[in-house]
C-alpha cells in the first residue's frame, strides 16, 4: 500500500521541480519597494572601470536604480544579443555600433527615445552629427550618442626616431604613389640585410620590419583612402553603396599597391581577418605606422614597450577625410522598467556623464566641446592626441548604414581579403563586394 | 473484481513510475537532439535572419548553395582535413597501442598521458596551440630557431594553416583511439602469436598477415568514428584560425557557424548542416559495405 503512496509523491516532487525551475526563470529586476536594478551590456572592460564611477554618480541622483553591467567579450556580445533580443529578451540599456543597428531598429527590438530627450532637455544638435545621424531611422532617434571613434595614426616612435627620421603633421598620399607619406613609409621598411625601402639592392621579399600596415579593415583602412580620393562609398543612409566608382576603386587600389607596388606593409597571409595579427604586429614593433580608432590607444599601451606617436591620418588628392564610428547607447523595446532605461540613458547623454568618461580618457565624448579632458588625460599620460580630435572635427564619414549589413558585412570583408593577398584584380574585388552590398 | 483493477491501477503504476525515471534523460534527447534535428530540417526551407520573419522559400536555400563557391570550397578543405587526420590518428593511435601493449616499464604512466588530450578541453588546447604555433614567440619556432631554422608562420601561412590544424586533431584523438586499438590488441590469442612463430613468420609479417585482419572490426569502429568526427571538427579550429588565413581552414562547420551566429542567416545554416548529415550519412553507408564484406574475423 505504501509503494504506490511513494510513487506518487515522487512524481508530485518532479512536477514540483519542473514548475520551481520554471518560475525561478522568470526574471524581474523590480521588487516591491520600488527598487529597480537595469542590465547594461558592454564590451569594453577598461570603459566597466570608467562606468562604474558614472553608474554611482547615476544612484546618487536616482537612488532607486541601480545599473548592473555585463561585460561580454566583443566576439560574443552581437551573437548573444541578436539571439536573446529574437527571443524578447536580454539587457535593458546596451551598446550598439553603426553596423547593427539598421537591423536591430528593423527588427522591432530598440525603443525610439526622442520624448525622452526631449523632456530632459538634452539638444541633439550638440552632439558630433555623424553619432546621432548613425543612430537615427525613418525620423526617430533610437541611440543617445556616447563617444566618438576617430581614425589616426599611430606610429611606433622608437622606430622612427632609429631611422632618423620624423612624422610631419600634414602627411600627404596619392594614387601614383606620390607623397609625404609613402617616402616615409619607404624610410621605414627595413629589409633582412638592414636596407631600407628607398635603397638600392633594396629586397622586398625579405623585409623584417614594416613601414606600415595595409589590411583588409574597411574603418580604419580602405574608407580612408576612398574618402580622401573624394569617393563616396554611401551618399546617404540606407541608399546604395559603391565599390566601384573610379575614386573608390582607387582607394581600394591604393591600399592593395602598399602591399604589392610599394612594398611597405605585411600582405594578407598575416594580416587578413579573421585570423590575422596586423595589430599585433604593430604591438611587437614590426610595424612603424598604424592607423587605429583612438579607442585602440589604451589597449595598444598596454601591449607595447616602446613610446606611442599620433599623427592625423594622411591626407589624400582631395584633402583629409577620415571615418567616424561612433557608439551610442540604446534602450531594448522588451525592458520592463523603460522609464527607469530612459533616466538612465539621458542621464548618460548628459554633460557630466560624458564628461567623466572624457576626463577619464576612456573615450572622446560625442557631446561637441567635451573633448578637453580626453586631451589632458593622455597629455598627463606623455601621449598628443590633439590630432584625433583635430581630425574628428575636420572632414569625416561614416561606415555605411544599410539594412540587412549585419549579415553583408562578413562577406564583404571576406571578399576584400582578396585584396591583400593579389588574388585577383582590385576591380573584380570591387564589383563583387558591391554586388555584395546591395543585392537583395 | 477489484483485484485485477487494482492489479492494472498498479501496472499503470509501474509504467509512470518508469517514465519518471527516464524523464530526465528523455527530455534531454528530446529537447537538445530530436527536437533540433527536425527544426534544422524545417528550418532549412525558410529564409531566417533571425531578429526578421522567416519566410518559407521551399528549397532555394538548396539552390543558393549548390551554386555557392564558399561552400564548394570549405567542402574540399572539409575533405582535406579528413584525408589528414584520419589516416594520420588511425596509424599514430594504432603505433601507440602496439607500443603500450608491450609489459615494459612505465606503460601505464605513457597510456594514461596519451590519453589526456582528449580529456581535456578542445577550447583550451586550441589556446596552449597556438601558443605553441605563435611564429615569433612559439615554442616550436623557438626550438627552431635554437638548431639554426627560421621558422615558419604555422598558422597564418595559407599553406600550413590546414596541415597545422589537423595535426593538433591527430595529437588530440590518437591516444583515445589508442584504448580501442589496445582493447582489441588484448583479444588476439598469444597463441597466434607463438604458431607463426613457429611457421618462422617475422613479427613486421605476423603483424600485417595475422594481427591487422584481426583488428578489422576495431579498424571499422575508429574509422568510421574518426571520419565522423573529423568532418564535424570545430572547437579547435575555431579558438586557433577563425578558418583563416583567409579561408584556407574554413572547414564547413566553421561556415556553418560563420553564417548562423555571424550573419546571423539561420535558413541557409540550416540548409549547410542538412547538407554535411546526408554527407556523413553517404561516407558512413559505404565504409560499412566495404568493412561487411571483408571483416568477418570475430574471434570467440
Amino acid at each position: 500500500m505504501s509503494a504506490p503512496l511513494r510513487r506518487r509523491t515522487f512524481l508530485i516532487g518532479c512536477a514540483g521541480t519542473v514548475l520551481a525551475t520554471g518560475a525561478a526563470c522568470d526574471r524581474a529586476g523590480g521588487s516591491s519597494d520600488g527598487k529597480v536594478e537595469l542590465v547594461y551590456r558592454l564590451w569594453d572592460e577598461q570603459q566597466q572601470v570608467g562606468y562604474t564611477k558614472v553608474f554611482e554618480s547615476f544612484t546618487a541622483e536616482n537612488p532607486d536604480i541601480t545599473v548592473r553591467m555585463e561585460l561580454l567579450p566583443y566576439g560574443e556580445y552581437w551573437t548573444k544579443l541578436t539571439t536573446e533580443l529574437a527571443a524578447r529578451q536580454g539587457p535593458d540599456v546596451f551598446w550598439l555600433t553603426v553596423d547593427a543597428f539598421p537591423d536591430l531598429v528593423g527588427g522591432g527590438v530598440l525603443a525610439p527615445l526622442d520624448e525622452e530627450l526631449k523632456a530632459a532637455g538634452i539638444d541633439l544638435a550638440s552632439y558630433h552629427p555623424n553619432v546621432v545621424e548613425c543612430y537615427s531611422h525613418e525620423g526617430k532617434q533610437y541611440g543617445v550618442p556616447k563617444d566618438l571613434g576617430v581614425v589616426g595614426l599611430l606610429y611606433n616612435a622608437d622606430l622612427v626616431e632609429k631611422s632618423g627620421v620624423s612624422v610631419a603633421e600634414d602627411l600627404t598620399w596619392a594614387t601614383d604613389g606620390s607623397g609625404s607619406f609613402l617616402d616615409l613609409a619607404r624610410a621605414l621598411t627595413v629589409d633582412k640585410q638592414g636596407r631600407r625601402a628607398d635603397e638600392s639592392g633594396f629586397d622586398p621579399k625579405a623585409i623584417e620590419q614594416w613601414g606600415f600596415c595595409s589590411w583588409n579593415h574597411g574603418q580604419t583602412q580602405w574608407m580612408n583612402w576612398a574618402a580622401s580620393n573624394g569617393g563616396v562609398v554611401q551618399a546617404e543612409p540606407y541608399g546604395p553603396v559603391s565599390y566601384t566608382s573610379p575614386e573608390v576603386l582607387a582607394g581600394l587600389t591604393f591600399g592593395h599597391d602598399l602591399v604589392f607596388t610599394h612594398h611597405v606593409s605585411p600582405d594578407g597571409t598575416r594580416t587578413n581577418p579573421p585570423s590575422g595579427q596586423a595589430t599585433e604586429m604593430f604591438y611587437r614593433g614590426e610595424v612603424a605606422m598604424y592607423p587605429a580608432n583612438n579607442a585602440l590607444l589604451p589597449y595598444a599601451l598596454d601591449e607595447v614597450t616602446f613610446p606611442i606617436g599620433v599623427a592625423a591620418m594622411p591626407a589624400g588628392p582631395q584633402g583629409r577625410t577620415v571615418v567616424i564610428n561612433g557608439l551610442a547607447e540604446v534602450v531594448s523595446a522588451a525592458t520592463s522598467h523603460p522609464e527607469q532605461a530612459a533616466a538612465l540613458v539621458t542621464f548618460l547623454a548628459s554633460e557630466k556623464a560624458q564628461r567623466l568618461m572624457g576626463d577619464a580618457g576612456y573615450v572622446i565624448p560625442a557631446l561637441e566641446g567635451a573633448g578637453d579632458g580626453y586631451a589632458a588625460y593622455w597629455k598627463a599620460e606623455g601621449v598628443d592626441v590633439q590630432p584625433f580630435l583635430d581630425s574628428a572635427a575636420g572632414a569625416t564619414i561614416n561606415m555605411p548604414i544599410a539594412a540587412g549589413w549585419t549579415g553583408r558585412l562578413p562577406e564583404i570583408e571576406r571578399a576584400a581579403n582578396d585584396l591583400y593577398l593579389d588574388a585577383r584584380p582590385p576591380a573584380d574585388v570591387a564589383a563583387q563586394m558591391e554586388q555584395l552590398a546591395n543585392d537583395a | 473484481m477489484s483485484r485485477p483493477r487494482r492489479e492494472r491501477a498498479s501496472g499503470w503504476g509501474n509504467t509512470a513510475f518508469g517514465m519518471a525515471l527516464i524523464a530526465p534523460s528523455l527530455i534531454g534527447v528530446v529537447a537538445f537532439l530530436l527536437a533540433p534535428v527536425v527544426l534544422v530540417l524545417g528550418l532549412s526551407l525558410f529564409d531566417w535572419r533571425l531578429l526578421a520573419r522567416p519566410e518559407f522559400i521551399g528549397l532555394a536555400n538548396y539552390q543558393d548553395a549548390f551554386g555557392d563557391p564558399t561552400v564548394g570550397h570549405s567542402l574540399l578543405v572539409t575533405v582535406l582535413y579528413v584525408v589528414i587526420s584520419v589516416p594520420g590518428t588511425t596509424v599514430l593511435s594504432l603505433l601507440f597501442a602496439l607500443l603500450v601493449n608491450r609489459q615494459l616499464p612505465g606503460m601505464h604512466l605513457a597510456r594514461a598521458l596519451l590519453i589526456i588530450p582528449w580529456m581535456a578541453t578542445p577550447v583550451a588546447l586550441g589556446l596552449v596551440w597556438s601558443w605553441i604555433f605563435d611564429p615569433a614567440r612559439g615554442s616550436i619556432n623557438v626550438a627552431l630557431d635554437l638548431i639554426g631554422i627560421d621558422g615558419p608562420a604555422w598558422l597564418s601561412d595559407p599553406r600550413l594553416a590546414l596541415p597545422s590544424v589537423a595535426a593538433v586533431h591527430i595529437w588530440q584523438f590518437a591516444g583515445y583511439n589508442m584504448l580501442f586499438f589496445l582493447a582489441g590488441l588484448q583479444n588476439v590469442p598469444l597463441s597466434l602469436r607463438e604458431a607463426s612463430a613457429l611457421d618462422g613468420a617475422s613479427s613486421v609479417r605476423h603483424f600485417f598477415s595475422i594481427t591487422l585482419p584481426l583488428l578489422r572490426p576495431t579498424m571499422l569502429f575508429v574509422l568510421i568514428t574518426n571520419v565522423i568526427g573529423s568532418f564535424q571538427a570545430f572547437d579547435t579550429i575555431f579558438v586557433m584560425t577563425e578558418g583563416g588565413p583567409g579561408n584556407s581552414t574554413e572547414v564547413i562547420t566553421y561556415l556553418i557557424y560563420h553564417k548562423a551566429f555571424r550573419s546571423f542567416d539561420f535558413g541557409y545554416a540550416a540548409t549547410l548542416s542538412v547538407i554535411l548529415f546526408v554527407i556523413i550519412l553517404l561516407v558512413t553507408l559505404v565504409q560499412f559495405s566495404y568493412f561487411e564484406r571483408r571483416a568477418n574475423y570475430e574471434m570467440h
